[in-house]
């Protein structure tokens, strides 16, 4: 009865083979080629080879998306979800449904001109980071997308909240009494993207590409353009001011088109999150999975008093960017939310003058060794800025090791623990108890003198363990106790 | 080396197989190997007028091999053999690892997924085997290497048993 090779597979709709054929989905991969190709020829025919080109590939693409389209097919039954698809070697998976952790349901720029949305299916087991054990189903309609959300959600439910969930209203732009807002982007938090590492990325990899691009074209299709009569120094300036202001806006507009109208509601036993100018995407957490939460701060973050939130949840794929509880905004913000998540612990413990001394150590090192060898080439041969540049490193490797050392340290709480560090982004990762599956305490030769080890908590969430560096060697047993639990007294030395 | 520093964790009760420092000395034997070949070509492809590079890659190059191979099969393994140390205790699986480094490494049964025994090519050789025990986190992995064949095999079962009975599904 319950056998799902007895439900007939679905297509997805028509209208993805058009979708495809646009976006070169399948065909992409050719693109490079083919532009080396005509490049390494010369595009000798001008035009024509170039239309006779373009024409080709679009005409391959559709052949393409056709046969994947023909041979791509879902399922679901009553207890598993079926997707069979390949062109030459057929791969037919099935994921039981208890096993499907959370679907979100995407509406990019295109799909959202035909009305369809694409919908991933998360069915991590146990494997932490990795998006291989994930199920697309790409163009499917509206409708089709949320039936077979609420279908696959309803069925992973205890049956009280799965009619809940089934029943509740799935479309995200409409409001439902039931939801309660926890978080709504405010616009003006886009002013803290140029702070950010990740974001000031986005229009840098975008003048990348147009200056490879502007590579590729031959030089007769370029303008020439003239060297402005103004001095070398002015317009090196000019030119370094107009790129800051650059990259600023791009930060600024990569994170609107990315974070726009976030909003962060609790469903049920859910929490729903929606966000996107052109693509919009709507992740669904569920709270009994949560097992903790991190708070992150670039230095420029801290400076603005900016921080993002994460929430670490068991068997999500993709946990970074989907796990994104705030994605950047006021840290009294992102603090609240933590703590409405976790448990706070007690305030955080610095550890002993020692792990000061051997962070100041650490960071000193490279810049010494630079140093050494500065100091040999300038007696050998009389080069001399290699021993500049050393002394500078050196110099800078004491506040670096200060820095770091105050970044770190632990604490813990009834129900949960927490561990801090870094310099360049600082994060502060809150845990529940419940979420450690082991404990490592390492030990190098330098830190057994020093009387410190390294403790870390391995967790099955966000990056599968949270390190607290340097902590004094006599606390590591007692902590690992009070972070998890009795079995955790097999640490504790003897006497 | 010895300080009078107490460890920070106590120590697990059981010691490995002896056959252990055979076999830490064959994969350093092969190590030392691998380096004496990489040397060679490299001697072999650097002029002998190339000045300062020649002269620290045909001294610098054997001293260094010399080095390695002192430390790796006379050194390492009975150090290894005497930092290694494991224990299953009622709740947890405990090892301790290492030389220079030193790691302790607690697993509780009741969050472990998979127990796997492995054994390599020189572990056959010697007639031992290394159980793993994988946890939800891939950074939570305990190994317990070069175990005899048949205690490893016990050991397994053991843990794949009694995770199966104490199997909470918080994570």
């Amino acid at each position: 009865m319950s056998d799902p090779a007895a439900v007939p597979g679905q297509r997805t709709s028509r209208w993805v083979l058009l979708l495809h054929t646009i976006t070169f989905r399948q065909a992409r991969a050719l693109v490079p080629a083919a532009l080396g190709l005509g490049a390494a020829r010369g595009f000798e025919g001008g035009t024509v080879t170039v239309v006779a080109a373009v024409v080709g590939v679009t005409l391959l693409s559709l052949l393409w998306a056709a046969l994947s389209w023909w041979r791509f097919s879902y399922a679901v039954g009553d207890t598993s979800v079926v997707v069979t698809r390949g062109l030459l070697s057929r791969s037919v998976r099935t994921v039981p449904l208890d096993r499907v952790r959370g679907v979100e349901v995407e509406a990019p720029a295109l799909h959202r001109l035909f009305g369809l949305v694409r919908v991933e299916i998360d069915a991590a087991a146990g494997s932490v980071g990795s998006t291989g054990e994930e199920l697309v189903v790409d163009g499917v309609t509206r409708a089709e997308g949320d039936r077979l959300r609420a279908r696959l959600l309803a069925a992973r439910l205890p049956p009280s909240r799965g009619r809940h969930a089934a029943g509740a209203d799935l479309d995200p732009e409409v409001d439902d009494d039931r939801d309660e807002v926890i978080t709504r982007f405010d616009p003006r938090w886009l002013l803290y993207a140029p702070l950010v590492g990740s974001y000031l990325a986005v229009p840098v990899a975008a003048f990348g590409a147009l200056f490879r691009l502007l590579d590729e074209v031959p030089d007769r299709f370029l303008p020439q353009v003239d060297r402005p009569g103004v001095p070398d120094g002015l317009l090196a300036a000019l030119l370094l001011l107009g790129g800051l202001v650059l990259l600023g806006v791009g930060s600024i507009v990569g994170s609107a088109v990315v974070n726009w109208h976030f909003r962060l509601v609790r469903r049920g036993g859910s929490l729903v999150a929606t966000r996107g100018l052109v693509t919009r995407r709507h992740t669904e957490l569920e709270i009994d999975r949560i097992r903790g939460c991190t708070v992150s701060q670039g230095v420029g973050m801290r400076l603005a008093g900016a921080a993002r939130a994460s929430a670490l949840v068991t068997g999500l794929g993709d946990a970074a960017r989907r796990g994104q509880l705030l994605p950047l905004g006021p840290q009294e913000e992102a603090w609240a939310l933590a703590e409405r998540l976790v448990e706070p612990t007690d305030p955080l413990q610095l550890h002993p003058a020692a792990a000061r001394r051997r962070s100041v150590v650490r960071g000193v090192v490279p810049g010494v060794l630079v140093l050494v060898a500065g100091v040999v080439l300038t007696a050998t041969s009389g080069w001399w800025p290699l021993l500049v540049v050393g002394a500078v490193l050196t110099g800078l490797g004491v506040p670096l090791g200060l820095a770091r050392y105050a970044a770190t340290g632990h604490a813990t709480g009834l129900w949960s623990f927490a561990v801090r560090s870094g310099w360049l982004v600082r994060e502060h990762a809150v845990l529940q108890r419940r979420a450690v599956v082991g404990w490592q305490v390492r030990q190098s030769p330098f830190q057994r003198r020093a009387g410190l080890v390294t403790v870390l908590a391995c967790v099955g969430v966000g990056s599968g363990g949270y390190t607290a560096r340097d902590m004094a060697a006599d606390e590591a047993a007692g902590f690992a106790r009070a972070a998890s639990g009795a079995w955790a007294d097999a640490l504790t030395p003897a006497g | 080396m010895s300080t009078a520093l107490p460890a920070p964790a106590r120590e697990p009760a059981w010691s490995l197989s002896r056959s252990a420092i055979g076999l830490w000395t064959v994969q350093g034997v092969l190590g030392t190997l691998t380096y004496a070949v990489l040397v060679t070509a490299g001697i072999l492809v650097v002029p002998g007028d190339a000045g300062a590079l020649a002269t620290i890659v045909r001294w610098g190059g054997p001293a260094l091999v010399l080095l390695i191979g002192v430390v790796t099969t006379g050194i390492r393994p009975r150090l290894r053999y005497r930092v290694h140390r494991w224990e299953v205790t009622a709740d947890a699986v405990y090892t301790l690892t290492g030389w220079l480094d030193r790691t302790w490494t607690l697993v509780p049964i009741s969050r472990i997924q998979t127990v796997d025994v492995n054994r390599g090519l020189v572990q056959q050789l010697f007639g031992l085997a290394t159980v793993a025990v994988l946890t939800a986190s891939s950074q939570g992995t305990v190994r317990i290497p070069h175990l005899e064949v048949e205690v490893a095999r016990r050991v397994a079962e053991d843990l794949a048993r009694r995770a199966e009975q104490v199997r909470d599904e918080a994570t």
